[in-house]
């Protein structure tokens, strides 16, 4: 008698525009558990991908499912989401480099378009350059902005007949973010419907308002992209992941997805609301264009190498995305890089009354250890407060993301631990004055005995161990000066801390980070706080830097 | 063999050539006329109204092309503003009563920098059909040239030195080796060369010689194209040895060099060694990162399971025999299969 021994199986895929990352999930005595996880290349196709996961099951599955698992883990259910196969490309035209211009750029790219060339009327060219410029590019939308609500500035105007000139009829939408009273002189400009007027990023030169002109960039750019099916985009599937995961767990979360192209920040209330940014370059590739990039590499990675060897590393990621690093020195620098491209997504500052800071991506969440994936979230973040960080490595917050809403958080809650691995708990401080205490940290771990204040001076860094399921109460002391973001209404501070593959982080570096001018002491200092994360150390002792 | 290579044309350029015509690099495929700097015209003066009552007597739109003696505004009494020159009206001044316009220059080729067969045209685009190869780079820099391929260096891992650029280079497209540096890209330009390719350049050696060329443009110093095409990567690689032999085959031969679109077509010439992701044990493979950029081998055999690289990254591998002999296991994320050139 033969018997049929059948499982039951899904698949989670996250396909970028590089790396794909695949995961198995199946029942593991009654609870749906990760059982087989993939990375590679999304170059390699789907074929290589099956038997890289069907060979990882083939050590831990019943050995009668024989040679079936190839074709089990095929006709698995899927949940998918990737990358937009490509990203919209769109124009800046603007009256002015440092107001309209700068605003209009950094709504378009924080709704996700490749900002292809921005061009102003005061950018230093001649009119016949700034012609010839935008007759030669190729674009799928034209973003014309300039002059304030109170007046009605022709230059506005001459801005929109540079766009006239160079745009073919049907040539791609054309946003109208400028003076309102101009919004008709603009359309008339253009074949009837081609143009939409938005709110103006800035309706007078003090202030700024771009939330506006972003909702309507971001729906544009999902309409362009119509053809691919909306929550199985990357960029809208992690949002509702993280937001589901903030309505479920009560927290405040910010997560941050840095991908080989494009890069996207998601911040969730408790509520489940959730506010995100999606941009187009801010992948690793685009640090390699993104000027200044390689200089701060350098002085972050410490041991890369200097400023033109980190040029040759960025524009070799941007040449061969879906290579790796095979020295320290290359894993060093392009982890520097990350963390450029981290502080870049949150270049106003991180939100305040963070609980839970997710990190997402090949190179933050599938670094080797878990002390460097800690690092380019705590330095690239900057969290201030008390926050707990940890990494999506093995990228299924987007998949799951794809369910439909009710959908999210049961499937949170069925694969659960396996969802997030967690690397601590870090408390960070701004202020105080270097060498003096900026905080006494006091950790009470429920069954230890009580322990002595633990002193961070400021520029210092120390790590105390608190492992994976453990839970600590803190009682933190901050010096004169010294802030952990909020308003202090009592000398002290009670904080609950869990821990972590790291574990407890007591950082009061400053916000920004202030770095040694001279090289050899920078490099010892970096060197030093990467000591203080990864050092292996005997449970119960801290590591200081 | 034969690849399509499209010719984006501007807004108002008129196309000169047919489906079916065999064009040359230097033929000109259409014209246009691009504006040139900004005049103004006295509208309000002309109409003897008021700047902002003029502006109600505007008959063209900004962003319209207006030929010359075409009306601009009138009053409807008979006074009459008409453009002295074909130009394109960008705006209107109230303050003024002037009209802001750029005069259309003279007719401008457009040049396809190719030799082919025209398959389409339409007012976005020709396409022409190139006998020949297309070798792809991952970088480049500069606009479009033609001219012979010469081998400037004996192996692929060569540096391109300046004493190797010579007056028997003059318009030549020139194959160096690993990297050439900024003062090399200078000599050859000076010295009439119409490109360079290379498997590799410094970024910094690349940025630094792009921007003399921009000083020396500005200040009205230097004519003629030259373009750099980087087929591997950037830093000092070395071509792959395979495609460096598929060079030598094909010295003499008429190539054109895209650097902005990094695109290289050789004429009369069969396909050069393709590239294919994943290589199987056995392949012939080309590496991409450090420490082996550029180095060419076999490799040997699939590492079972997952290997931790120097950096820490467990991923699949493969021991790779290079051509220098030297023996390393490399991710298989970081090579690529260089598949020999079909015969003939």
């Amino acid at each position: 008698m033969s018997v049929t021994v059948d499982t039951e199986l899904a698949l989670l895929v996250d396909v970028g525009s590089a790396w794909v990352k695949a995961n198995v999930i199946g029942r593991v005595r009654g609870r749906w558990r990760l059982v087989a996880h993939a990375t590679q290349p999304t170059s390699w196709g789907g074929g290589q991908l099956r038997d890289a996961l069907a060979g990882q099951l083939a050590r831990s599955a019943d050995s009668r499912l024989g040679d079936r698992l190839a074709e089990l883990v095929g006709a698995a259910n899927r949940l998918e989401c990737h990358t937009a196969r490509r990203p919209g490309r769109l124009a800046v035209v603007a009256v002015s480099r440092e107001l309209s211009g700068s605003s209009a750029r950094r709504a378009a790219e924080a709704a996700g378009w490749d900002v292809v060339e921005t061009v102003t009327l005061d950018d230093g060219r001649t009119l016949a350059e700034r012609l010839a410029t935008i007759q030669g590019i190729e674009v799928d939308a034209w973003l014309v902005a300039g002059g304030f609500d109170d007046g009605r500035s022709q230059r506005a105007v001459e801005a929109a007949a540079l766009v006239a000139s160079a745009r073919r009829p049907e040539g791609g939408p054309v946003i109208f973010a400028g003076s309102s009273g101009l919004a008709e002189e603009v359309a008339a400009l253009f074949e009837p419907g081609a143009t939409s007027a938005v709110a103006n990023p800035r309706p007078d030169a003090r202030r700024e308002d771009l939330p506006p002109l972003r909702a309507h960039l971001q729906d544009l750019l999902r309409e362009s992209q119509a053809g691919e099916e909306e929550t199985h985009l990357a960029t809208v599937a992690l949002p509702r992941a993280v937001g589901a995961l903030a309505a479920s767990s009560g927290m405040r979360i910010l997560a941050v997805d840095l991908g080989a192209r494009g890069a996207v920040r998601a911040l969730a209330d408790t509520d489940g609301d959730v506010v995100s940014r999606v941009h187009a370059r801010g992948g690793l590739s685009g640090a390699a264009v993104s000027p200044g990039a390689a200089a701060r590499a350098a002085r972050l990675a410490g041991d890369a190498g200097d400023e033109a060897t980190l040029a040759d590393l960025l524009r070799t990621i941007r040449a061969h995305p879906s290579t790796l690093p095979q020295t320290p020195e290359e894993l060093a620098g392009t982890q520097a890089a990350a963390l450029v491209q981290v502080a870049a997504m949150l270049e106003e500052g991180a939100p305040a009354g963070l609980d839970l800071v997710i990190g997402c991506g090949r190179t933050i969440a599938g670094a080797p250890r878990p002390a460097q994936s800690a690092r380019m979230l705590l330095d690239g973040v900057r969290p201030v407060g008390v926050t707990q960080l940890a990494i999506d490595s093995a990228g299924v917050l987007g998949p799951l993301g794809s369910l439909p809403d009710d959908e999210i958080v049961e499937g949170l809650a069925l694969l659960a631990d396996d969802v997030l691995v967690p690397l601590g708990t870090a408390v960070v401080c701004r202020g105080g004055d270097t060498g003096r205490v900026a905080m006494r940290v006091t950790v009470h771990r429920p069954g230890w005995p009580a322990s002595q204040p633990v002193e961070v001076r400021a520029g210092q860094l120390q790590v105390l161990p608190l492992v994976r399921g453990q839970e600590a109460e803190l009682t933190i002391e901050l010096g004169d000066g010294v802030s952990l973001g909020a308003a202090r209404r009592s000398p002290r501070v009670q904080a609950m801390a869990t821990g972590g593959s790291v574990g407890l982080i007591l950082d009061a570096r400053g916000v920004p980070i202030a770095l040694p001018r001279r090289g050899d002491d920078r490099r010892a200092m970096i060197a030093a706080w990467r000591e203080a994360l990864g050092r292996e150390v005997p449970s119960g002792a801290e590591r200081v830097a | 063999m034969s690849v399509i290579h499209r010719v984006r044309l501007p807004v108002g350029a008129s196309p000169l050539v047919e489906v079916g015509h065999e064009v040359q690099p230097a033929e000109v495929l259409a014209t246009r006329r691009p504006p040139g700097e900004g005049t103004s015209v006295a509208v309000a003066a002309a109409l003897r109204r008021s700047p902002a009552a003029a502006g109600d007597c505007l008959s063209a739109q900004p962003g319209s092309v207006l030929e010359a003696s075409d009306l601009l505004a009138a009053d409807g009494r008979g006074r009459e503003v008409r453009v002295p020159r074909a130009s394109l009206f960008l705006g209107y001044d109230p303050d003024e009563g002037s009209a802001l316009m750029a005069p259309l220059l003279g007719t401008e080729p457009i040049v396809g920098h190719v030799r082919g067969e025209v398959t389409r045209v339409d007012p976005e685009a020709i396409e022409i059909r190139v006998a020949g190869a297309l070798v792809p780079g991952v970088g480049g820099s500069g606009g479009a040239v033609h001219g012979e391929l010469r081998l400037a260096v004996r192996e692929p891992g060569d540096e391109l030195r300046a004493g190797a650029i010579d007056v028997g280079t003059t318009g030549r497209i020139l194959v160096g080796g690993s990297r050439a540096s900024a003062e090399t890209l200078t000599r050859a330009r000076a010295m009439g060369v119409a490109g360079i390719v290379l498997g590799g350049i410094r970024d910094k050696e690349l940025r630094d010689f792009e921007a003399t060329q921009l000083r020396r443009r500005e200040i009205g110093g230097e004519r003629g194209d030259f373009a750099v095409l980087l087929i591997e990567g950037f830093g000092k690689v070395g071509l792959d040895p395979g495609l460096f032999a598929w060079f030598r085959a094909h010295d003499g031969h008429v190539a054109s060099l895209f650097g902005d679109s990094a695109q290289l077509y050789v004429y009369d010439a069969g396909a050069p060694p393709a590239r294919r992701a994943l290589p199987r044990a056995g392949d012939r493979v080309i590496a991409h990162r450090r420490p082996y950029a550029g180095l060419g081998g076999e490799l040997l055999r699939i590492v079972p399971g997952l290997h931790a690289t120097a950096a820490g990254i467990p991923v699949r591998a493969g021991v790779v025999r290079f051509e220098d002999g030297l023996t390393a296991v490399v991710p298989l994320a970081n090579l690529e299969a260089a598949e020999p050139a079909p015969a003939g």
